[in-house]
């Protein structure tokens, strides 16, 4: 029932037509952008299939720049889908199955190296610096969207892991913003937060448990000079290492510093930043407008510092590609798919269509073409800001990544209901590593 | 052929359905007062059942951000925004064309089930013949495997046939009874009338047709309605199945349009949600409140007129 | 008289009326000439073609879609499959470490059991409830049919979510109700010990199909039958369990395969009011909802096909028990003979 050498070989036919198209128009070594129009027939009608995940106001966006796209390229149809992150992903696994994936999809990096290594996705080196612009991205950024030697997705944009504070109810209990300092000080501080509240008599905690999200473990081990999992795909922690991190929660879980579980899960999944529930959070950094537009009216600004220090001038943060563009590799029509690629990346218009709705615009086109509202601003003043903090970005994250960071949330979840033991934790984890290693 | 149309059809009906004869009245006094604590009785549980739906309505003219804040009935700033924006449409889409999608699909699923699942439920209740006991535990066992695990098989045949972007994936298997529970539901239906009815017939020879539409169809339309009414509301409410099988947003029906406010990687629109879903709640009450009232009346007043 | 001989007395009255009702129709026919019989082995045959011809459409339906992709599912349960790759024979590897080695699983297991031997059993009397005094007068009953069915309504939208967190969050409905009688217990929503039966009354909310099958079931009780027991002088209780409960025994049967099936198969209620998590702390994860994740988010389809097919031979047990235990206390009229 399931072919999948039939659809190997249909994609291996696939890509001996692309590049036989290349060949013929004598442009498979790549040239300047100028060469790229040659590389097929401007005028073929063509439709492409598009899909992206968000809401509403996204599509409002995708709907804005295809519109543009086609002003420039009027003989490629671009039908577009949408759905919520999830259902996306769930459509897209049926479909990687059973055959039949868009020509375009807008990418997540957890996903990547799993498509990637199946042969679903196209190769794009055979489009890059001719069809597919890459004067505007830097060369650290292409690496991102590399798996084995090959480019199989480009970023849009970026985020970089960050903390979060809400002035407005700082100021409400009269604390000042966190100065910066080691996890013990965010600690100190938070408790300061809860206690002031307290006494004031408001529901407000300092913050969320950190060790409840795999992200803080990461910056720690990357503190460390150590990435979560090896070029090879090999876990690089111990579970002593990740005991000490669970147990680092131990007290301001159970000194009520931080948000309780409880509270947490009545208002999930919104996050007790989202009601402000509690005045810092540490997450990625373009996750500000969606903080301010669930906060509701009432808030106008945000504060956006840098994590906790683990190691005085470690590399621990790094840029991640918050979304990517891939194409598939049974797609009809590759460079007509890769055309569309390079504009939704690449063009001003583009960028001033989606502004920062999908990150910081990766390439330097696309944010000049982007008018940057205030928040925004902020986000790309404090990406520049953590310069010294940026290292290299870990190798792409391993098959299955996506579920042990889900299983690292749930862990952490029951470490707050107190129903689970760290050592208890520690093994369910990396029993849980074992069997996704070894998918 | 009036047998029951003129009785009083309930166990303790003094009430007659329908122009029947005067009620008996036995003890006048006492009735009254079992009709008045019947009343409060069921209007107690209404209220109770029936307060989460109020409280749905009243929510969606909440903005957004009160979600989550304010489990109170009113709205503290009331607003009709929500239904401002979701009448607009989305990405490109109005609303009415996800109304239509899904009603589309909805009847032609009524249509489908009714006739497929009330063949096959004759021959597995009245027909004997060899196999039909391995067929039913097989129809039966149909019910037991979870959905999830033969998703992708599916969608692959579908894909095969190059169905994927039609409805015929969401509409065929409803003319092929895949659905076991409306089988089995009309099964036992008609496993319950007695069978010397179809037994004359047969004497006075009439076929298996002739019986099933003669005889049965008109005594299990309690069950006809029934499923009618399942079938209509469940494929209107469907959400995993046009999700794998419909691409275009042109295409979509409600469900997944009312999912495409909320996005956990960006905002989510819960003012927006609350408001589309109970639109889209409206035309499956209103087909409820119409079709139950063939419900009532089932066998008891319509029955078999001679 | 016991209930069981009185529910053959009934029964035989029921088919008196029926068979009066024949014989009209016959004369309104102008009557026919009986078949002359061609052996039995002749009739054997024509009743088998018809019995096919009858089932052709659900045939198809279940040879084209459902064998297929249900035999393939047994297959993968004993293989390593992740999608994207070939799937990889294990054996019972699979069905090993479910039992040995996955905590998750077996506190799933737990809470399957939990919602449904509570759940399904409280919703069946609700339902059942309902539709007998729904069934009792005919006045405003149509609103409060509707009244009733309207929470099955919205099925498992997302709204079903924000409404029932909202209800069951601190200082929310329910909370608020129950601290009128002195109960303090603050949200369920978030408590690990009340998640569960949270989730159990959602089930019961929304009884709309139950009830209305009882309904329909009602409506075909023929008058009669009550008629023939009022003359023998039963009152409403004998009425009740004579009549009522015996004629409606096939649909109650009914109900209670179908409901408890749909129990152990609970999934989108949990999976949307725990946003797919099945938190908090895995007391939403029931037995599909985890089934689903171990599928879909963490590509492991070998291992959710093997959980899957543990779970149709538990329910095929209970479901062959049911079936055996009908032939006590289910009375089918047409087969009573």
């Amino acid at each position: 029932m399931f072919n999948i050498r039939k659809r190997r070989m249909a994609a291996a036919a696939a890509a001996l037509t692309a590049s036989a198209a290349l060949v013929l128009t004598g442009c498979a070594a790549g040239g300047g952008a100028d060469e790229a129009a040659a590389t097929y027939d401007p005028d073929e009608k063509v439709t492409l299939n598009l899909a992206f995940w968000g809401n509403d106001v996204r599509a409002a966006l995708y709907e804005e720049a295809i519109a543009a796209f086609n002003e420039e390229y009027p003989n490629i149809t671009v039908n577009s889908s949408f759905l919520g992150f999830p259902e996306y992903w769930e459509k897209r696994q049926t479909e990687a199955a059973g055959g039949g994936l868009p020509d375009v999809m807008q990418f997540d990096y957890s996903y990547l190296r799993q498509y990637s290594e199946n042969g679903l996705l196209l190769d794009l080196e055979p489009y890059l610096g001719n069809i597919i612009d890459t004067e505007p991205l830097s060369e650290n950024i292409l690496q991102i969207g590399v798996v084995g030697g090959e480019t199989t997705g480009i970023p849009t944009s970026t985020n970089a892991w960050g903390m979060y504070t809400n002035p407005k109810l700082l100021e409400q209990v009269g604390v000042e913003e966190f100065a910066g300092g080691d996890w013990q000080d965010y600690d100190a501080w938070m408790k300061e937060v809860t206690d002031a509240a307290a006494a004031a008599g408001v529901e407000l905690w300092g913050g969320t448990d950190y060790t409840g999200r795999i992200q803080n473990f990461e910056v720690q081990q990357r503190a460390k000079g150590e990435d979560l999992f090896t070029d090879e795909g090999e876990p690089n922690f111990t579970e002593e290492d990740l005991a000490e991190f669970w147990e680092q929660g131990d007290t301001i879980r159970t000194d009520g510093t931080v948000i309780g579980q409880q509270r947490l899960e009545e208002v999930y999944p919104l996050s007790g930043f989202d009601t402000g529930l509690t005045a810092s959070e540490l997450t990625w950094d373009n996750f500000g407008a969606g903080y301010l537009g669930n906060l509701g009216a009432d808030y106008t600004e945000l504060g956006l510092i840098e994590p906790p220090v683990t190691e005085e001038g470690a590399k621990d943060l790094y840029l991640k590609p918050s979304m990517l563009h891939s194409i598939a590799s049974t797609t009809e029509h590759p460079e007509a798919a890769a055309t569309l690629v390079n504009f939704l990346v690449n063009s001003p218009a583009s960028g001033e269509a989606f502004g920062t709705n999908r990150g910081l615009p990766a390439s330097e086109t696309a944010l000049e073409g982007a008018e940057l509202d205030p928040l925004s601003q902020q986000i790309a003043d404090y990406e520049a800001s953590i310069e010294d903090r940026l290292g290299d970005a870990p190798p792409v994250p391993i098959v299955g990544y996506g579920t042990l960071e889900e299983k690292f949330r749930l862990i952490g979840q029951e470490l707050g209901y107190g129903t689970l033991t760290v050592d208890d934790a520690v093994d369910q984890f990396f029993s849980e590593m074992d069997v996704v290693l070894n998918q | 052929m009036t047998y029951t149309t003129d009785v009083p059809r309930a166990e303790f009906a003094e009430i007659t359905t329908e122009g029947g004869r005067a009620p008996r009245r036995r003890a006048p006094r006492r009735k009254t007062i079992n009709t008045v604590i019947w009343f409060v009785v069921l209007l107690a549980f209404t209220a109770i059942v029936l307060y989460p739906l109020v409280w749905l309505l009243f929510s969606t003219f909440k903005p957004s951000s009160e979600f989550g804040q304010n489990p109170g009935l009113l709205p503290e700033n009331p607003t009709i925004d929500n239904y401002v924006k979701v009448v607009e449409g989305i990405g490109g889409t109005p609303l009415w064309q996800f109304f239509a999608n899904s009603l589309f699909i909805a009847v032609m699923a009524v249509i489908g089930t009714l006739i497929s699942s009330a063949l096959a439920a004759y021959a597995f209740a009245r027909i004997k013949f060899r196999g039909v006991g391995v067929l039913f535990a097989a129809m039966i066992g149909t019910l037991l495997l979870p959905f999830h695990v033969i998703i992708i098989p599916q969608y692959i045949l579908f894909n095969k046939l190059e169905l994927v972007d039609t409805y015929w994936p969401l509409i065929l298997p409803k003319f092929l009874a895949t659905e076991a529970f409306f089988v089995f539901l009309i099964v036992q239906f008609i496993r319950n009338i007695p069978r010397d009815m179809d037994e004359a017939a047969r004497i006075d020879g009439a076929g298996h047709l002739r019986i099933f539409f003669s005889i049965i169809v008109p005594l299990i339309k309690p069950a006809l309605i029934t499923s009618a009414i399942f079938t209509f509301i469940w494929t209107w409410n469907d959400f995993l199945g046009p999700l794998l099988y419909v691409n275009s947003p042109e295409k979509y029906p409600l469900p997944i349009a009312l999912r495409l406010y909320n996005d956990a990687t960006s905002t989510s629109d819960y003012g927006a949600t609350v408001a589309v879903s109970f639109l889209a709640l409206l035309p499956i009450l209103i087909f409820f409140i119409v079709f139950q009232r063939f419900l009532v009346e089932g066998v008891a007043t319509q029955g078999l007129k001679g | 008289m016991s209930t069981e001989t009185e529910s053959i007395v009934t029964a035989e009255a029921g088919s008196r009326s029926m068979r009066r009702g024949m014989r009209e129709l016959r004369r309104a026919e102008g009557g026919g000439t009986p078949p002359v019989s061609a052996g039995r082995r002749a009739h054997g045959r024509r009743e088998t073609i018809a019995g096919y011809g009858f089932l052709v459409p659900w045939l198809i339906g279940f040879l084209g879609l459902t064998v297929g992709p249900m035999i393939y599912s047994l297959y993968l349960a004993f293989t390593k499959y992740n999608l994207f790759t070939e799937p990889e024979w294990v054996g019972f590897d699979n069905f090993v470490r479910m039992f040995t080695d996955d905590p998750n699983y077996l506190q799933s297991v737990q809470i399957t059991l939990v919602y449904v031997l509570v759940g399904t059993p409280i919703k069946l009397a609700a339902a059942l409830g309902i539709a007998l005094l729904l069934n009792y007068r005919n006045k405003g009953s149509g609103f409060f049919r509707s009244s009733f069915y309207a929470p099955s309504l919205i099925g498992a939208s997302v709204s079903v979510a924000i409404v029932w967190r909202a209800m069951f969050s601190t200082g929310g409905p329910v909370d608020g109700s129950l601290n009128l009688f002195g109960i303090q217990l603050g949200g369920w929503v978030g408590n690990v010990a009340l998640v569960l039966p949270m989730m159990i009354l959602l089930a019961v909310w929304q009884f709309g199909a139950p009830m209305v099958i009882f309904l329909a079931g009602l409506k075909q009780v023929p008058a009669e039958l009550y008629e023939a027991a009022e003359v023998d002088g039963a009152g409403p209780v004998r009425k009740f369990w004579s009549v009522t409960i015996p004629m409606l025994s096939p649909v109650i049967f009914f109900n209670l395969l179908l409901e408890t099936i749909n129990a152990f198969q609970v999934f989108a209620s949990a999976f949307i009011i725990s946003n797919g998590s099945g938190g908090p702390a895995g007391m939403t994860n029931f037995y599909t909802v985890y089934l689903y994740k171990r599928g879909f988010a963490d590509l492991q389809m070998g291992y959710a096909s093997a959980m899957a097919w543990v779970l149709v031979v538990v329910v095929a047990i209970i479901a062959f028990i049911l079936f055996k235990t009908q032939k006590s206390w289910v009375h089918y009229a047409g087969e009573n003979r």
